[in-house]
């Protein structure tokens, strides 16, 4: 599957806004969004305080839906 | 018939005297000072007016080039190429790849041979074809010369590009030299290594140098000092292969003497070999601080056409091939971060040594494992010259910080050293492509005798065999050799009908080099050509193949390149006879036999059994392994013995340790030949 | 999966606790984690010694890795210290294409291969090659290498073209397929490869050679799970990941807790000069925690300049290694406590179909880019930037009696200055450290390719200034002796990469060159050697003033304004590399140093006083051992 070329210069990873608490620190600004480590592509739901992890939820796919693989 | 060898060690000279099968040596200090007064000296200890060879060998040019105690010499280059010495071939060792703090050993910004300043650069320029592109500009050399006059250099190098293909720029500048600075060491690369590329050629050709200036008169001294003594036989130098060369040979282009000590050890092993009717080998020999590892391949060692002393610090030279592991007798035992054991690559060295030699060492080594499983005993240690502080080794294994229990501790340690060295000699097997199943471990040096019989199943080879004297095997390497004479010369040219006479030419003019070096000696050489090649496409060359002798037409160079698939499959393991194949270097060698060490035979035994000198008792083995056994003098075991294990053998430098489901017989020179029970 | 915050967790365990954990002894795991670290190096030794190609022989560009088994979602537990370039790449690679192949199509002796940079990352040039390790009919390891090919197709000989647009111009892509099958070739596998990368004939032995050295990890590997048992086996390779994991979190530790911001440039694309290419590298660290953020990194460019996601991951992780512990072993599980934030569809994380080919230049400009952001938190720790781009060259013509040349990446600068440390001065010559390759020797260069490589020397005064100075830039002179085409890629000529670190200077910035033959017909030997101070060539690449020499207030000028340079026999191509940059106060280098530079050339009388404040009296090319000091105007200017 081809994609567009961002038409912005610079590119920001988008971090949507989550509900809840840390469970480590208590803050409530939680994000989810994309990371990559061991193990790949997960999706997680993080503190923004203490980088502690809410969820992990690992995704195979990641940015790319690669066509030919789909069929 | 008296043989006598010295090897001059960093701090002992070893010096071995065979008459008539027995072998006898003895150590000395060696002498910092007049490192030729201490050879001198152990010379008059065993006695030379009879001998008919002195053989030698020495450590002297390599420490002053590891410890950088080098003379001063100039380097004269291509305008240019002033900083060859310090790039190298840029290659990052292993350890050391994400490394932000590692600068190569030898690079301006840390201990370089020859300093920037040393470096010149003239305005000449020779082409790969050997044709002058750009021709020599002698006043601007002369003023480069003056400088490095000024300078008092001691020596000068000149390694100019391309010259191993047309070497008149760097005669002239010879004489430039010559004219300009006196009678001082000179050499030239296209004469010392005339083998491309430029690196190696040009470090091989400043090495020379510097050896020039190092064993420049000690080889007069040294020759004196024998004549005075009554020495009328013939002194040779052990090379990097342990092949020997006469004195003037050597001297002539002593880059090839740099590194003759671990070479021995090789060397010994494939002639006693030959002996014991042995002639594949994995030759191990066990230092205090890592165990080097080499290979026999039906009776020859295995060659490399270079040597590298320190990472990417490379010698052109013919050597036998070692591989280094960072585990010997005195690798010290460590805590990694998961609190497992860890062994080596520090070692506690001569000084303080292991802990149990009570000379203050407090980490504990893999000497000290030996020493709590029972192997070592603190009464028959060196013969019972040395005592062993068995409290000491205690303590340093309880000064550990890991949660293992102290029985964990040693028994983890003592098997880790021996996974370190197994792997190592793994290694060495995959590179050279042979099948350890048709090979015997030849186990040497102090601590090899106590360690290695233990792995023999994690390896695979058919046994291992003890010869007798380990302790000093590699020393009788220097009489178990020839003498070689030998020349080489880079021709990258296709091996089709369009070399015939390109290679004529190459072998003529080798062997004519060859024979003008011998002299009188001539007739008895055998002659021996060899060359180097590739495939079409293929960056590396495979070395030493036969080449046929006499004129080279179209039928030989079928031969010849017919033998190249034949040996690129028996090394590589493929075959591909489809592609073309390219010559790089052709070899001419002479080879003058020389009498060799014997070792007297063990008489038979007709009756009875080995009688044991005392109980073995073992401790920190895995769960189920037999701990009782006997212990053993080496003097007392006659030809046809066996022995069971778990036992011990004590002899006079080391002490051999079988292991429970081993077994170990007795040879008809004394050899211990080891193997596993249920293979028995 | 556990996020585990301990630093010292394994070293607590008791040894009952240990085996209930990883199925066997502290012993048998420490050495069967050692084990796989030495089967990838003996996979290792058997491939370099065998291979045919250069690039793989010579300039050992693959890397062999023991991967674990699905189960344990195919991590990777062990590999030899080569090229870290595939690091990024080779767990998830892996993964992703066994599992579309299909694991339980998998037999003994079969070999996976794929090179599609959106599934294993990397380029095409690069194959994945899987070898799946069956004990008692379960999968429970993968032997693996990743190796290049010379060739694979595409508009280019060796694909090394900046200007690939897309990735239908880069050449052959295969999606996991069997290579060899229950250890026999997979002939139309094999012809798939060989007709469509040039130089067949030495690609098809490699394969050979590849497939042999996965066989000899595959058997290495049964021995040992024959010997210590599957649990061992399995809890060893759990044990090496937790230990990775551990000691980053013990290296992190010595990281204070912050927000740190670093950058690194390149100068273009190639499409055209406007775009200026940002690698932002956002470290956030907090207790043992790392989020390694590359949001405000420019957009993916419109050539090869490009990396995949996995590349990126490469380049975080093997940053943080350099900086924070050198030494232990690479396991996936060194990520464990590394998050990569990566905005897709910028040029660490192109997006299809752009062309990756020159993946390794993002990789080095993020290292890059991560050192300068933990230069200020690490003070005394902090290394000086490294040279930039590896300024690749490819060039082919005719020679004059009519016989084709070519010549790629070895006419380039590949190799620069490091940057200073606190362990003293640095080299002016070497790698990056995401790549460990051979140089090339000139008299090998020379009996191929029709030119002279007429000078290779470090420049005066171009290595970052510092108490200990940064690497020398050094001046590449390549005389050609036959009419050519040159394709040219430099990288990092508008902006300095080798920045200095605690009180350090940068290393100057370089340039390239071309010095045009006027006089196509003289003779060759009247071809001009040309001067290390002369000013009068073209400028490929580099901000120079109005005659073309190097001026930090001049114009940029951009090399692809011209799709590649013609150039006549007896031009000559120059490269000046980067400087790296500096350690500490310049004014704190002892004296002694600053002479010793002097005499050997490395900083002139002039740069001894301005950039160190030494004041050196006496002629050091014709009496280099004569140079003294002025102490009382040392003195004054220190002060
Ligand atoms: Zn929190």
């Amino acid at each position: 599957m081809a994609y567009d070329r961002p038409t912005e210069l610079l590119v920001n990873q988008e971090r949507v806004p989550a509900k809840g608490k840390c469970p480590e620190c208590s803050e409530e600004q939680l994000f989810s969004y994309p990371v990559l480590s061991e193990g790949g592509w997960f999706k997680v739901v993080k503190c923004r305080h203490c980088l502690a992890s809410l969820k992990r939820e690992s995704d195979p796919v990641g940015q790319i839906t690669i066509f030919s693989a789909t069929i | 018939m008296q043989l006598v060898s010295v090897d001059v060690g960093g701090t002992f000279t070893d010096i071995v005297s065979v008459e008539d099968g027995v072998i006898h040596t003895t150590k000395v200090p060696t002498d910092l000072v007049d490192s030729a007064r201490g050879v001198l000296k152990g010379a008059d200890e065993v006695g030379v007016r009879d001998a008919l060879v002195f053989n030698h060998a020495s450590t002297a040019g390599l420490n002053a080039l590891l410890t950088r105690n080098l003379p001063k010499v100039g380097l004269i280059t291509t305008i240019g190429q002033r900083d060859i010495l310090d790039i190298g071939s840029n290659i990052r060792p292993h350890e050391a790849i994400a490394d932000p703090r590692w600068r190569r050993s030898f690079g301006d910004a840390n201990r370089p041979l020859v300093p920037r300043y040393l470096r010149r650069t003239v305005p000449e320029r020779m082409k790969a074809d050997g044709s002058v592109f750009l021709p020599l500009d002698e006043d601007a050399a002369r003023r480069e010369i003056r400088v490095l006059g000024r300078c008092n250099v001691e020596g000068v190098a000149i390694g100019l590009l391309n010259a191993w293909t047309n070497g008149v720029h760097e005669q002239r500048l010879a004489e430039l030299v010559r004219e300009e600075l006196g009678d001082i060491p000179v050499v030239m690369s296209h004469a010392v290594s005339p083998v491309a590329p430029e690196y190696p050629r040009i470090s091989t050709t400043v090495i020379d140098a510097m050896m020039k200036v190092i064993y420049g008169d000690y080889s007069g001294r040294l020759q004196n000092g024998l004549s005075e003594r009554g020495f009328t036989g013939s002194l040779n130098f052990g090379d990097c292969a342990a092949m020997l060369a006469p004195v003037e040979t050597a001297m002539d282009r002593p880059s090839r003497v740099v590194f003759s000590g671990p070479a021995a050890g090789t060397t010994a092993s494939a002639h006693f070999g030959r002996l014991i009717g042995r002639g594949n080998l994995i030759c191990v020999d066990v230092g205090g601080t890592s165990t080097d590892v080499s290979i026999v391949l039906d009776g020859q060692p295995i060659i490399n056409t270079s040597l590298e002393l320190e990472p990417d610090m490379v010698v052109t030279t013919l050597s036998n091939e070692i591989a280094s592991v960072g585990a010997g007798g005195g690798s010290l035992i460590t805590v990694g971060p998961g609190g497992e054991i860890q062994v080596g690559p520090g070692s506690a060295g001569a000084d303080p040594g292991p802990a149990c030699y009570g000379r203050g060492g407090v980490q504990p080594t893999m000497t000290d494992a030996a020493v709590l499983m029972g192997i070592l005993s603190p009464e028959n240690f060196l013969g019972g010259k040395a005592t062993l502080d068995y409290a000491a080794a205690v303590r340093a294994f309880e000064s550990l910080d890991t949660p293992l229990s102290f029985e964990q501790r040693v028994q983890d340690a003592f098997r880790i050293g021996l996974h370190n060295i197994a792997e190592g000699i793994v290694d060495i097997v995959i590179r050279n492509g042979v099948d350890p199943r048709e090979f015997s471990l030849v186990i040497f040096g102090a601590g090899g005798p106590m360690l290695i019989p233990s792995l023999l199943d994690m390896v695979k080879v058919r046994e291992a065999v003890i010869p007798p004297h380990p302790g000093l095997f590699s020393a009788i390497g220097l009489l178990s050799s020839d003498m070689v004479f030998m020349e080489s010369q880079s021709l990258m040219i296709p091996l089709d009908e369009s070399a015939v006479y390109a290679i004529d030419a190459v072998f003529e003019k080798l062997e004519q080099k060859v024979r003008d070096e011998i002299g009188s000696n001539s007739s008895v050489a055998k002659f021996v050509r060899t060359f180097d090649a590739r495939m079409a496409g293929q960056a590396f060359e495979t070395a030493f193949i036969d080449a046929p002798d006499g004129d080279i037409g179209t039928r030989q160079i079928e031969e010849m390149v017919a033998k190249f698939h034949a040996v690129y499959e028996q090394r590589a393991g493929n075959k591909f006879e489809s592609m073309p194949v390219e010559a790089v270097t052709f070899r001419v060698q002479a080879v003058v036999e020389m009498p060799k060490a014997e070792f007297g035979a063990v008489p038979r035994r007709t009756e009875g059994t080995p009688q044991p000198i005392g109980d073995l008792e073992l401790k920190y083995l895995r769960d189920g392994e037999k701990r009782t056994g006997n212990r053993f003098e080496r003097d007392d075991l006659l030809d046809g013995d066996v022995i069971h294990g778990p036992a011990v053998v004590h002899e006079r430098l080391s002490t051999t340790f079988v292991p429970a489901g081993f077994v170990l017989q007795v040879g008809s020179l004394g050899e211990f030949v080891i193997e596993l029970e249920a293979k028995k | 999966m556990i996020i585990d915050e301990s630093t010292d967790r394994i070293r607590n365990l008791t040894e009952r606790e240990f085996e209930a954990e990883y199925g066997a002894s502290r012993y048998t795991c420490n050495v069967l984690a050692n084990r796989s670290r030495f089967v990838a190096g003996h996979m290792s030794t058997n491939i370099v010694t065998r291979a045919f190609s250069p690039i793989i022989s010579l300039n050992m560009d693959y890397v062999c890795a023991v991967v674990g088994p699905p189960e344990l979602d195919y991590p990777l537990v062990g590999m030899n210290q080569g090229n870290f370039i595939f690091l990024g790449s080779l767990a998830t690679g892996v993964r992703k294409t066994v599992e579309e192949f299909g694991v339980d199509r998998l037999a003994p002796g079969d070999l996976l291969v794929s090179n599609d940079p959106y599934r294993v990352g990397n380029h095409v040039n690069d194959a994945c090659f899987i070898r799946p390790v069956f004990h008692g009919g379960r999968i429970v390891s993968f032997t693996v290498i990743r190796a290049h090919m010379l060739d694979i197709g595409g508009i280019i000989p060796g694909g090394f073209s900046l200007f690939k647009k897309n990735v239908y111009e880069n050449g052959l892509v295969v999606p996991p397929m069997r290579i060899f099958e229950k250890g026999e070739p997979v002939k139309e596998v094999l012809r798939l490869f060989l007709d469509n990368g040039r130089f067949a004939a030495t690609l098809l032995p490699d394969f050979f050679t590849i497939n042999s050295s996965c066989a000899l990890g595959d058997e290495q590997i049964q021995e040992s799970v024959e010997r210590y048992g599957l649990d061992a086996w399995l809890g060893a390779m759990r044990y090496s990941l937790d230990s990775s994991a551990e000691a980053m979190r013990r290296a992190l530790q010595t990281l204070p807790d912050g927000e740190y911001e670093g950058e690194d440039v390149l100068d273009t694309d190639g499409a055209d000069s406007e775009e200026i290419y940002r690698f932002h590298v956002t470290v956030i660290k907090k207790g043992k925690r790392v989020e390694v953020d590359l949001s405000g990194s420019s957009r993916q460019a419109r050539t090869s300049l490009n990396a995949t996601p996995l590349d990126a991951q490469t380049s975080a992780a093997l940053g943080l290694k350099v900086l924070l512990d050198p030494q232990t072993p690479f396991t996936s599980g060194t990520y464990r406590n590394i998050d990569l934030v990566i905005p897709p569809g910028t040029i660490s994380s192109a997006m299809p179909d752009a062309s990756t080919h020159f993946y390794w230049e993002v990789q080095a400009a993020l290292v890059n880019a991560l050192i300068n952001a933990l230069a200020e938190p690490l003070g005394s720790r902090a290394i000086g930037g490294l040279y930039g781009s590896t300024n690749l060259h490819t060039g082919s013509g005719m020679t004059p009696d009519g016989r084709p040349w070519f010549s790629a990446a070895e006419l380039e600068a590949q190799f620069g200055g490091w940057g200073a440390t606190d362990a003293g001065d640095a080299d002016g010559h070497t790698g990056t450290f995401t790549l460990n390759q051979r140089l090339t020797p000139t008299e090998e260069i020379e009996r191929r390719v029709p030119v002279l490589l007429t000078a290779r020397e470090y420049i005066p005064d171009t290595g970052g200034p510092g108490k200990y100075r940064g690497g020398s830039g050094f001046r590449k002179d390549s005389l050609f002796l036959a009419d050519g085409d040159h394709w040219l890629m430099p990288l990092h000529f508008r902006f300095p990469s080798g920045f200095g670190v605690n009180g350090g200077k940068a290393g100057r910035v370089g340039g390239s060159w071309f010095f045009e033959n006027q006089d196509p017909d003289k003779p060759e030997c009247e071809y001009r050697l040309v001067g290390a101070t002369d000013t009068d060539g073209v400028v490929v690449s580099g901000v120079v003033d109005e005659n073309g020499a190097l001026d930090e207030n001049g114009e940029f000028a951009f090399f692809a304004r011209v799709p590649y340079w013609t150039e006549n026999k007896g031009s000559t191509l120059r490269w000046i590399t980067n400087g790296g940059g500096g350690w500490g106060d310049p004014f704190e280098r002892e004296i002694e140093a600053v002479i010793r530079d002097v005499r050997d050339g490395y900083v002139t009388i002039l740069g001894a006083l301005r950039d160190y404040g030494v004041v050196v009296v006496g002629d050091p090319d014709e009496d280099p051992e004569g140079l003294t000091i002025d102490e009382a105007a040392t003195a004054a200017a220190r002060a």
